[in-house]
């Protein structure tokens, strides 16, 4: 049996998700503080990302990761300048008010919307196929040790299958007794 | 005439003229009373309902006019004028052809011959055959071919091979044989041929009478020595009657009492020849009895040869019975007779009905011997007042009405349960404490009402024996001694081929009332109680190798196997049993198992080593571990009795164990234990096909492995569920994966381009 990590409900959701924030703003305060240029640059030229991420309701922010990590590629350069030239606030402003430097930036976050909307399908379309060769690699194995063993081999499996259904069942006959009783 | 025998009859022939018997010599010879002829003289007993019964007379004279009514018992007795009873013998066969049935050789030495047989040698429970001595070709021999299934006296048989017994038919030898005329392996006992025949046949048509001064050297001599010795051998006869007195010589000098083995003890004895506890009971349930019991034949034995007849040739067994309840034997027999002087003290020893008053041998030889012993006082049963009539009879005494109870069930039970038979015991019998203890029984059996312990056969039953302790135990015309109990068994399972009847003695633990109800508890009852308290435990068990059927191996030890399967085979020695089923397999169908209850019975009795797993493995009702279990035991037994290769049954088992080999998880197991097996077959052994089967290295392999795979089965199951499993929207995950996947690219992307920024700008 695989272990699955129990579901949050939506409020612990929320919680968790307001301390995540509150982390984030902190350690931007305390960047801005540190290196106030480098986060100028970095937060404008990111912007994409940052919607990327604020509409990416996915769990594992997959679309979030594309878009930013090609982002981060457009927006190195000119943090890297930043840094081999004046790494002051007034050089970060010119960097940003530079139409030519956005556009390098956003293209770049453009580029990765780009990666992200064609690439997974193309992959899948790979995954499906693999999982398709394991899945009659695994069957294969299973004939193999029923030719050896006889049907009784799947005993267990069997028998987990009916206690997964009979827990169903029971969880079944409980949610109707609790809907009978919220009536 | 020569020998003594001519001697006695001579004096006898002056005396009889045919059926009307004259005064004899001197005075103190008896006149009989005037014998008419008989209306059916050779074929059935002299009254059986046909109106001769009116005139009967008890032995006191008094005329029984209900006699009529009584239900005639079961006849195995022709009758003859004499009134003598002899039992039925069989008659002449047809002969048959020799070339069809050649002789048999027994124990390589005697040639049994079908085809010659000598009928006036016939026993009633065996036929005579002429037999042939290899190594003395002139010899004159005869075997008695024993009925297959019904019980011998095999112990008896062993011991009269190793020593004669005097003034007894000389057993030469036995063993099994093929019997071609019936299809059947069965007993030949072979003996040596009396050539002066039998002692009654030698008197043609005369009655069977020899004077009292002859009778003790010719007839009660022989047959007190042949008593005597085997009572040193504790054994008893069970067979003296006078249709099976012999002479061996040509000159009729030597008379010996014939054989005594091709059936139970009593079994063959027309009822008159049993002292009256034993005579209740039907012939196969009279048990192995005692010396005591062989006297009281000799008594009568005696009577008859003295007088000629049978004084009471012209009553019915029940009546007869009746009579000796009432009176006494002697009295009911001699009562009216006129008996010698000399005799009467011999007679009334003999005839007494307390075996512990009977003459011993002691006493017999002491008389012949010439010396006077005490004369018995025979104390009289006690008279009641009045009789009481039941079932058309009036009854004097307890044992009489016990025994008529047991033959009518309702009417008894009417009579019981509506007083009639407490107010009798208390007014007429004084026997107050009698009609308290069958009060209590009547009060027993309503507290069980509408349960089998409450039943009216049973109460009846345990009726009878408060009113007569020492006759048999009777429930259901199932009638017998407790010694007898093995032998009533095997026969009616012979007859009937079920235990039904002694199934219900046994859990209605009849048994232990009659042994409670004794008076004098010698130690063979109390031995005897402890063995049926055993036999209940077995009769319980309804599993192979217990029930019934243990009971009636363990009763009749010398009782051939009587399973269905071993039909043609005479197994009497478990060390037989698998050469005998051995032999069968080549011709019977090896679908079905070689083994049933009474195989598992005879082997639970007779096989020394615990068998008690191997006969539970037998019984449960998977196949396999029953067929394992099989094979498990007669692997046991080839190992322990060091029996030869078995070919035959190695193959029939061989073929049977495709469920057993089916207990292997392993296919691969499967069939290379499947290819062994043709090699072991050929092989004979067992113990190495058991080893084959149930190897437990193999087996243990064999768990672990299919564990293993079980494992992996289901490993491999969870991970196709994972994947395509339900509720699993493939594509969704398959996208979801290449999302992951694009975000690793252009991360990776992205750390590759970062670094080559950093080391261009650096460069």
């Amino acid at each position: 049996m695989i272990n699955q990590a129990p579901e949050l409900s939506p409020e612990e959701r929320r919680k968790r998700g307001r301390s995540n924030l509150t982390w984030i703003l902190l350690v931007l305060a305390f960047l801005l503080v540190l290196a106030a240029p480098t986060m100028v640059v970095l937060v404008m030229g990111m912007l994409p990302t940052l919607v990327a991420f604020i509409i990416d309701r996915t769990k594992q922010k997959s679309n979030s990761f594309c878009v930013g990590a090609i982002n981060f590629i457009g927006v190195f350069p000119y943090v890297m300048d930043l840094w081999g030239g004046m790494n002051d606030f007034s050089a970060a402003v010119a960097i940003i008010g530079d139409f030519f430097n956005l556009l390098v930036m956003y293209a770049a976050a453009a580029f990765g919307w780009f990666l992200f909307l064609t690439m997974p399908s193309v992959i899948s379309s790979f995954v499906i196929v693999m999982q398709q060769r394991k899945v009659a690699q695994l069957r294969g194995e299973q004939k193999d040790l029923i030719d050896e063993w006889g049907a009784e081999v799947a005993a267990l499996v069997e028998m987990q299958k009916m206690e997964k259904q009979e827990h169903h069942m029971a969880q079944g006959m409980d949610g109707m007794e609790m809907e009978t009783l919220g009536d | 005439m020569a020998n003594a025998l001519d001697q006695a009859v001579e004096t006898a022939e002056a005396q009889n003229v045919a059926l009307t018997p004259q005064e004899g010599e001197g005075s103190s010879v008896a006149t009989p009373p005037p014998l008419e002829p008989l209306e059916n003289t050779d074929e059935t007993a002299p009254s059986d309902g046909n109106g001769t019964a009116e005139q009967t007379a008890t032995p006191n004279g008094e005329a029984t006019p209900d006699a009529q009514e009584e239900s005639v018992p079961e006849q195995r007795a022709k009758v003859n004028k004499t009134g003598i009873p002899i039992p039925d013998r069989g008659e002449a066969q047809p002969p048959l052809d020799p070339a069809q049935f050649p002789p048999v050789a027994l124990n390589n030495r005697y040639l049994v011959y079908p085809s010659m047989a000598l009928p006036e040698l016939n026993s009633p429970s065996a036929m005579a055959y002429a037999v042939e001595d290899r190594r003395e070709p002139g010899r004159k021999l005869f075997g008695l071919v024993c009925k297959p299934g019904l019980p011998i006296r095999s112990r008896l048989m062993t011991e009269l091979k190793t020593q004669g017994i005097h003034g007894m038919l000389p057993m030469i030898d036995y063993g099994p044989v093929f019997w071609s005329p019936i299809d059947q392996t069965a007993i030949v006992i072979v003996f040596d041929r009396p050539l002066g025949g039998r002692f009654i046949d030698s008197f043609g048509d005369r009655p069977p009478r020899v004077n009292e001064y002859e009778l003790g050297k010719l007839i009660v001599e022989p047959i007190a020595q042949a008593i005597s010795q085997l009572t040193q051998i504790d054994f008893a006869h069970r067979a003296i009657r006078i249709d099976n007195l012999f002479f061996m010589d040509k000159e009729r000098r030597e008379l010996v009492v014939g054989e005594c083995l091709t059936s139970p003890p009593g079994f063959d004895q027309p009822p008159i020849y049993e002292p009256l506890d034993r005579a209740y009971a039907m012939p196969a349930g009279r048990g192995a009895g005692m010396s005591y019991d062989d006297m009281y034949a000799l008594g009568i034995l005696t009577v008859f040869v003295l007088l000629g007849y049978n004084p009471a040739g012209r009553l019915t067994d029940d009546e007869m019975l009746s009579g000796k309840a009432e009176f006494g034997s002697y009295q009911s027999l001699c009562g009216s007779e006129r008996i010698p002087m000399s005799m009467i003290e011999p007679l009334r020893g003999l005839l007494s009905d307390d075996e512990f008053e009977r003459w011993n041998m002691e006493a017999l030889d002491s008389w012949l011997n010439g010396q006077k012993k005490t004369p018995i006082q025979r104390r009289p049963a006690p008279k009641p007042k009045t009789a009481l009539k039941f079932a058309g009879r009036s009854h004097m005494t307890t044992r009489s009405i016990a025994h008529a109870f047991c033959k009518n069930i309702p009417e008894a039970i009417k009579v019981i349960r509506n007083g009639k038979l407490e107010q009798w015991l208390r007014s007429s019998m004084q026997m107050p404490e009698l009609a308290e203890s069958l009060d209590a029984l009547i009060t027993m059996s309503k507290v069980h009402e509408g349960t089998p312990d409450g039943s009216d056969d049973v109460l009846v039953s345990k009726i009878a024996m408060r009113l007569d302790p020492k006759a048999p135990i009777r429930y259901k015309n199932f009638s017998f001694m407790p010694d007898g109990f093995g032998a009533a068994l095997a026969i009616e399972y012979l007859r009937k081929g079920n235990f039904q009847i002694p199934g219900e003695i046994l859990a209605r633990d009849l048994l232990s009332y009659w042994f409670a109800a004794q008076e004098n508890r010698t130690p063979d009852l109390i031995s005897q109680d402890k063995t049926f308290n055993a036999l209940r435990g077995f009769a319980k068990i309804n599993e192979w190798g217990y029930g019934m059927e243990r009971c009636l191996y363990e009763l009749n030890r010398s009782l051939p196997c009587q399973s269905d399967l071993l039909r043609t085979a005479h197994v009497e020695y478990v060390e037989d049993l698998l050469p005998a089923l051995n032999e069968v397999a080549d011709h019977t169908d090896t679908k079905a198992r070689p083994i049933d209850k009474h195989i598992a019975a005879y082997v639970a009795t007779h096989f020394k080593y615990d068998i008690a797993p191997h006969l539970k493995a037998i019984t449960d009702p998977k196949e396999e571990t029953s067929l394992i279990g099989l094979l498990s035991l007669y692997a046991l037994m080839q190992w322990r009795l060091k029996l030869k290769s078995l070919l035959g049954l190695s193959s029939w088992l061989g073929g049977l164990l495709s469920p057993a080999i089916g207990t292997y998880h392993s296919r691969t197991t499967r069939r290379k234990i499947e290819q062994e097996i043709p090699a072991l077959v050929r092989q004979g052994s067992l113990p190495e096909l058991f080893d084959l089967i149930d190897n437990a290295e193999r087996r243990t392999i064999d768990a672990h492995d299919f564990e293993e795979a079980q494992i992996a089965f289901a490993h491999a199951e969870a991970e196709i569920d994972s994947t395509v499993g339900e509720g699993i929207d493939q594509k969704k995950v398959a996208l979801e994966a290449g999302e992951k996947v694009t975000a690793m690219i252009a991360l990776g992307i992205s750390m590759l381009a970062t670094t080559l920024i950093i080391f261009v700008s650096t460069m």
